[in-house]
């Protein structure tokens, strides 16, 4: 049951980047400075930096910036592929959610084994890249992602579900927006939070229940 | 003097080749069509059809009506319609309109709804075979693709990867699994051979190619989702002269083209290619 949400700040960078804001979730840090274009997606974290090592045991599922798999290399491949009219959608569609069905479950099987599950689902990012604007697929991705909420049966756990961005339709595209947002079961009082406040959070989370 | 000879003469192999497509297309396929956006090109693709039968098309001429074109288009749909005397086919979805269907409840299901769908529906009811469409390879990187004789599946895809081999002028009719062929005979045209041909034919022009306070439309749309380019080009032969040295790509008004350019550009800005 859903007890605050809210939007989040993301003024301080200047970039949307998923990997820059992950980064800045896990460590309470901005490193937008420090994370180059070109090598981003092989930017990681150590543990010890980042608010995981806070959990004596802890689970993460393709956490950008941490455990972000090599699969997404691909789904580059075809995402540009399909710039250059050598893909299309329904190819670079069918791979994201090939991505998507196997994170769903890992995270599922995850869930109340460790003290911490943190899993990444890219799916709305990616398919709202080259479809936001097509209103009934967005449902679906929407009602995909609201039914893996609806699968964790542990109320006493805390749900922290965090957006590292927004989106707004370009025709059919979809571009970043400024809008992240957060959502949890707890009163945790954080108002307008920066993505970087979530790294106190989870240190006190202990106290938030 | 034997610079305007040797355009004749390329336009003359163009055309020639064009009549062999279309008259080779109207020889396999026993229920062909031809599609008419009333634009340039396939106002030359009407007329080239025109030709290639001596003067009356054996096959209709379809126009879809998305409701939302030009006042123009539709003047000069019917001027031209009933000057050369052919048979006009127009196909809309009715039902869609009816919903007030528009490109603010998302462009790409506008055109899925008003064009797709309004031609889907067509060929459902009459079972075309094979539909001529004037698109260019000089057009767009994905028409570069094509082939003059191209198939489409049940669902209208097109496998440009599995396509049928065009060696030596051979154009082949695949033996099944498709529902229609779509016929380009003026796939290897270029954007500035069409209006070299439409001016050594005298061919007549929709207004709106001229410009009018600056501005002119150099590719025709729907009114909401096609914007005018700067030119001062009010003439064939300036419009000619203006094409040797644009470097403005031909679909710039065009809105999806745009939004996909932009979206590439952002994509690469967040460093996803």
């Amino acid at each position: 049951m859903q007890k605050e949400h809210g939007p989040t700040d993301l003024s301080a960078f200047n970039l949307e980047r998923t990997v820059v804001l992950w980064a800045a979730f896990l460590t309470g840090k901005n490193m937008e400075a420090n994370i180059p274009l070109k090598t981003q997606w092989e930017f990681k974290v150590p543990t010890q930096a980042t608010f995981l090592s806070f959990f004596q045991t802890f689970a993460t599922i393709d956490v950008p910036a941490y455990s972000h798999k090599k699969i997404h290399e691909e789904e580059r491949r075809l995402l540009k592929a399909y710039f250059n009219d050598e893909a299309t959608v329904e190819d670079f569609d069918a791979l994201v959610w090939k991505i998507h069905e196997e994170n769903r479950k890992e995270f599922l099987n995850s869930t109340g084994k460790f003290n911490l599950t943190m899993g990444y689902f890219n799916l709305a990012d990616s398919i709202g890249h080259l479809s936001f604007g097509i209103q009934q697929k967005m449902r679906t991705v929407y009602e995909e992602l609201d039914g893996i909420a609806g699968e964790l049966k542990t109320s006493e756990d805390i749900i922290l579900i965090v957006s590292d961005h927004g989106m707004k339709a370009l025709g059919r595209y979809g571009d970043h927006t400024k809008n992240g947002f957060y959502s949890t079961n707890r009163k945790v009082g954080l108002g307008l939070p920066k993505i970087t406040d979530f790294y106190n959070l989870m240190r006190s989370i202990e106290n938030v229940a | 003097m034997a610079e305007i000879e040797a355009v004749a003469h390329h336009l003359h192999e163009l055309e020639r080749r064009t009549i062999v497509i279309i008259r080779e297309a109207k020889a396999q396929f026993k229920n062909m069509a031809c599609l008419w956006s009333t634009g340039k090109d396939s106002t030359t693709a009407v007329w080239l059809c025109k030709k290639a039968f001596f003067g009356k098309i054996p096959f209709p001429v379809i126009h879809i009506d998305t409701g939302c074109k030009f006042p123009e288009i539709y003047e000069f749909r019917d001027k031209i319609a009933r000057d050369w005397g052919f048979n006009l086919v127009i196909a809309e979805n009715e039902e869609a309109l009816k919903q007030g269907m528009s490109p603010e409840k998302g462009r790409l299901d506008c055109c899925t709804l008003l064009k797709t769908k309004a031609l889907r529906n067509l060929l459902d009811k009459e079972n075309y075979d094979a539909l001529v469409l004037a698109i260019r390879r000089d057009e767009h990187g994905i028409r570069a693709k094509e082939r003059y004789f191209s198939p489409r599946d049940q669902e209208f895809r097109w496998n440009y990867a599995d396509q049928p081999a065009e060696l030596w002028d051979l154009y082949v009719k695949p033996s099944e699994d498709f529902s229609h062929m779509r016929v380009h005979p003026i796939l290897h045209w270029t954007e500035l051979d069409v209006w070299e041909y439409v001016r050594l034919e005298k061919l007549p022009i929709n207004p709106l190619y001229f410009a009018k306070d600056g501005k002119r439309y150099r590719s025709l749309g729907c009114m909401p989702c096609t914007v005018p380019i700067p030119s001062k080009a009010k003439t064939i032969d300036e419009i000619v002269e203006e094409l040797k040295t644009s470097q403005i790509p031909e679909r710039a008004g065009r809105s999806q083209d745009k939004e996909k350019a932009y979206m590439m550009q952002k994509l690469r800005s967040l460093g996803y290619m």
